[in-house]
């Protein structure tokens, strides 16, 4: 039980073709970021938001924190997205990974609810102490982007 | 042959913590850097210096603007803590 690497959840790429995630900046969907003690189990198959596990502290709630969106783009054939940085001010959390997921999905084609989309491994517990606790997301470019499609 | 597409799981977060206090605009500015430009370890020797002081341009520059609004904002917080009639604490962060 414990965090094994990151993931991009295989339940999103199927729901990628239902057309359930929308990444658009102003007029898409809304995605959360939460974090997790080392206690939960995530992989390739985790399908939906749990609370299971969840970290708990000052500066945190459950379900985590919305993130903004940044407009889907290409670089040669690759197609990407990416989030803005997150911060939980004046926090005391530890967390060992996270999960981004959908609150407001598609679900004209399939019934979804808090769909996953990503498993963040942060390679070891991340403690703030009535500080920030910032996620940074990797350059938004072909190469590195979070999400990006080949 | 069929076309793939394939999404990467090869991606890296860094997590950024703080004990007892903020981020400085320092820091804050050179992640904003980070956002703006990379350097390439393969890139000419020249190029590389050019993009490394392009770079250390950058962070100054967004660490000057940051401080300059840290303080404006504490100019507005001492000024709806004065209103709010607490003097002594709106002079505490004044003087910050």
């Amino acid at each position: 039980m414990a965090f094994s690497g990151n993931f991009m959840c295989t339940s999103f790429k199927k729901e990628l073709l239902y057309g359930v995630h929308d990444f658009d900046l102003a007029n898409g969907d809304t995605f959360k970021i939460a974090l997790y003690t080392n206690s939960a189990s995530f992989d390739a198959s985790t399908t939906a938001y749990t609370t299971s596990n969840e970290v708990s502290g000052t500066g945190y709630s459950a379900g985590g924190g919305a993130l903004t969106n940044v407009d889907p783009t290409s670089s040669g054939t690759t197609a990407l997205t990416d989030f803005q940085d997150e911060t939980f001010s004046t926090a005391t959390i530890t967390a060992r990974g996270a999960l981004i997921y959908n609150t407001t999905p598609n679900t004209t084609s399939i019934s979804v609810t808090n769909p996953s989309v990503v498993v963040l491994d942060f390679g070891a517990d991340k403690t703030s102490t009535a500080g920030d606790f910032t996620i940074v997301f990797p350059t938004a470019d072909a190469s590195n982007a979070i999400i990006r499609i080949a | 042959m069929i076309p793939q597409l394939e999404i990467s799981n090869d991606f890296g977060i860094e997590v950024h913590t703080t004990q007892n206090r903020g981020f400085t605009p320092e820091e804050i500015a050179e992640r904003c850097a980070d956002k703006i430009i990379s350097v390439s370890d393969e890139a000419h020797p020249a190029i590389q210096a050019q993009a490394h002081a392009f770079r250390k341009r950058i962070v100054q520059l967004v660490g000057f603007y940051l401080r300059e609004a840290v303080k404006s904002d504490r100019t507005t917080v001492y000024n709806a803590l004065t209103d709010a009639g607490h003097p002594e604490l709106a002079e505490l962060i004044r003087r910050m």
